[in-house]
């Protein structure tokens, strides 16, 4: 029945019952997007990228070189020299290389040269490998394998001819048209920056900048004499590579050599000497060369986003706090027009406690209904926005949208709204004792 | 029974014993004592109610008059417990009325007291339904809802109200209609007290001739205590009901038995 009361009465006051859910909606909603994209950046950045040891660019700043080589994000740092390369590569300590080549683009999308080796060892979220949605890794110099957000975005499937672009902008007058990349594979769906790369061999985006070159010398992210070993080592992932290694048998990417790329993926055999050889790296003379450990450096990353988060959540907090304390404004306002219904309540019977229950309850009823439309509101907005934070900010969101701490948030607002309710509340009860039969008496 | 014992024993002859609305039982129980009673709003001021003594027995039909300010709608909040005297002791169907936690006099009033009084008796925004089942609600009395919604629908009959006002929103209604809603809501949880306070002062000569016959009715063998200023309602009442008086320079009681003018007889 009290509720019964408390919702008609609200229905009574419904103009400033809808602008005070209004405002409550809007601040919940808010603070809701900024919990979300908190924690969906946490999980995003974590996710993208496990199992490599190191990243080895030229000295730039470990974000930077993070940034660009993993993310997507940010101008890639000055190349590494090939002879740099395969010192790194004949090091006893690496297991596996993986080059990457960045600085062009493909309608918008990062393109990255590499070799088959990004997809035999690159892994992501909780040590899962590549897996092909169709097709296969390179199957020769003009081979190109797309995430699976480019290829649903734009419509691709295997065996479709792409042009890429010099530089990073997404319209580019320099398109590399005369040499048209076909597409060998598709990427199954990673929620990593991987979705929204463009993979080409490093053979042929040198060829598409400076014409054709052959150098079956290298063995480029391989490494022959080690070969049982590596595969030793990653037995657990042999029948996942088979396929692959079946597929593109016929070219081998590895033996091209590039006269440089951008940035150099290690996996090393034991993880303890990690450190170690990044120190070796930092401190090579040969050619000023920087390694970071992609754990740190995330860490690093996070440090600096977290301070701008619970700066954002801050606010937000303030200013839910705001809408709440503008709820219990309304429901004292009008409090004098409600003196009328308190003495009739009372004369039926309702006690003062009861009163003070009741304009609780409108209050945690305007709560709870805007929690309800927060979390519709900022549902439909994510799902709005997923593709423009993946492509703008490299964020992907994931599911479940709403963990723990949007539960926390919303249980800490209706506690927020209880005791902020007891100042109407406690005034209703006031006038409760002291209502007698007649609103006017 | 109902006896006044003024304050200022020089007025003692006009306490009075009269009889009840419907059947002179000298032997009936008391509904109402007050003895000693004393209320002022602070503790500085003058009490606005001073009674020696006062006592209405059950089934009774009480006319209580007085100018504005003489305290009538005061005494009634104290009937009600909405108020606590400041002094003195009230007893209603032999419980110890002003004696009972706020919580127990509280739920003594929604179970045993039915209240009807000038204006703005309902919650505008509830319909006749919610404001009916209010009472039965806050009295949490053990009644099954099917002999709850019978009984409603009883009362509108007896009310001549068309059960279509059952969904209506009272502020929906008429002033007459309103006040027979409110009659069926004081009356729906059986109360054994009435308190009807100046009930009429919003409705014209017909309609109050219409609503004091139905009171009247419905009221049966409850005790009711009608409040009014206006002593010419006082002819609604019959001759040997009691007609009391509450007089504002000493805010005493005093009770006339069945000197009435015959000529202003109705019942």
């Amino acid at each position: 029945m009290l509720s019964t009361i408390a919702i008609e009465s609200l229905k009574r006051r419904k103009t400033t019952a809808i602008l005070t859910l209004l405002s409550i909606t809007i601040s919940i909603s808010l603070l809701l997007c900024v919990d979300i994209i908190r924690t969906q950046v946490k999980t995003s950045f974590t996710r993208t990228v496990s199992g490599v040891d190191l990243i080895v660019g030229a000295p730039s700043g470990q974000l930077n070189l993070l940034l660009s080589s993993v993310f997507n994000i940010g101008t890639p740092t000055k190349g590494i020299e090939y002879k740099s390369i395969a010192a790194l590569q004949s090091n006893k300590q690496v297991s596996w290389l993986i080059p990457l080549s960045l600085g062009d683009t493909h309608r918008g999308f990062r393109v990255v040269g590499t070799t088959n080796s990004f997809f035999d060892h690159f892994k992501y979220g909780d040590m899962q490998s590549l897996e092909m949605a169709a097709g296969s890794a390179f199957t020769q110099p003009l081979s190109t394998v797309v995430g699976a957000d480019i290829a649903k975005s734009l419509g691709y499937k295997v065996g479709d001819k792409i042009i890429i672009s010099h530089g990073l902008g997404s319209v580019s007058f320099n398109n590399h048209d005369d040499h048209p990349f076909t597409i060998s594979g598709i990427v199954k769906k990673t929620g990593t920056p991987v979705d929204k790369a463009v993979y080409v061999t490093l053979q042929g985006l040198e060829e598409a900048h400076t014409g054709p070159k052959h150098s079956p010398t290298s063995m480029l992210g391989r490494k022959p004499a080690d070969k049982a070993n590596e595969h030793e080592h990653e037995h657990e992932h042999e029948h996942e590579h088979d396929e692959h290694t079946k597929e593109h048998a016929a070219y081998n990417s590895e033996a091209f050599t590039p006269e440089s790329v951008s940035v150099v993926m290690l996996g090393l055999k034991h993880r303890v000497t990690a450190l170690q050889l990044q120190y070796q790296i930092n401190q090579s003379k040969k050619e000023p060369l920087m390694a970071i450990l992609p754990g740190m450096a995330l860490a690093e990353l996070w440090q600096i986003m977290g301070n701008v988060e619970s700066l954002l959540l801050g606010l937000s907090g303030l200013i839910v706090i705001c809408a709440l304390i503008g709820l219990a404004t309304m429901l004292l306002a009008t409090m004098r027009e409600r003196y009328q219904e308190i003495a009739v309540l009372r004369t039926i019977g309702a006690g003062p406690f009861t009163l003070l229950l009741l304009i609780q309850i409108e209050a945690m009823l305007l709560t709870i209904v805007s929690a309800a439309l927060s979390l519709g509101l900022v549902a439909g907005l994510m799902s709005m926005l997923k593709p423009w934070l993946s492509s703008t900010y490299g964020l992907f969101l994931s599911s479940p949208l709403f963990g723990q701490s949007s539960v926390i948030i919303i249980l800490l607002i209706l506690g927020c709204t209880y005791l902020v309710s007891l100042f109407p509340a406690v005034a209703a009860y006031r006038r409760g004792l002291h209502a007698g039969l007649n609103a006017n008496s | 029974m109902n006896t006044i014992n003024k304050n200022n024993s020089t007025h003692s002859q006009h306490n009075a014993v009269s009889e009840g609305h419907n059947a002179v039982n000298k032997e009936r129980n008391t509904a109402i004592e007050v003895s000693n009673l004393q209320f002022s709003y602070t503790k500085e001021s003058a009490p606005i109610i001073d009674i020696k003594a006062w006592q209405v027995s059950q089934g009774e039909h009480v006319f209580l008059s007085g100018p504005s300010g003489s305290g009538k709608s005061t005494l009634l909040n104290l009937l009600c417990g909405t108020l606590t005297p400041t002094q003195g002791d009230i007893s209603l169907l032999a419980q110890p009325f002003s004696a009972l936690s706020n919580r127990q006099r509280d739920k003594f009033r929604a179970r045993n007291i039915g209240v009807v009084f000038q204006q703005f008796n309902l919650i505008p925004y509830l319909s006749v339904a919610q404001n009916i089942n209010a009472a039965v609600y806050f009295a949490s009395t053990n009644v099954s809802k099917t002999a709850a919604d019978a009984k409603l629908r009883h009362l509108l009959d007896k009310l001549k109200l068309p059960s279509h006002v059952l969904h209506a929103k009272a502020d929906a209604l008429s002033i007459g209609q309103q006040q027979r809603v409110a009659i069926a809501r004081a009356l729906i949880n059986d109360p054994q007290l009435l308190i009807v306070d100046e009930p009429t002062s919003a409705l014209d000569t017909d309609a109050r001739d219409s609503f004091m016959s139905l009171l009247k009715d419905v009221a049966g063998e409850s005790t009711m205590i009608f409040v009014s200023h206006d002593k010419a309602m006082e002819r609604y009442f019959a001759p040997h009901c009691s007609k009391s008086e509450l007089s504002p320079s000493t805010n005493h009681i005093k009770t006339r038995g069945d000197e009435a003018p015959k000529a202003q007889e109705r019942a």
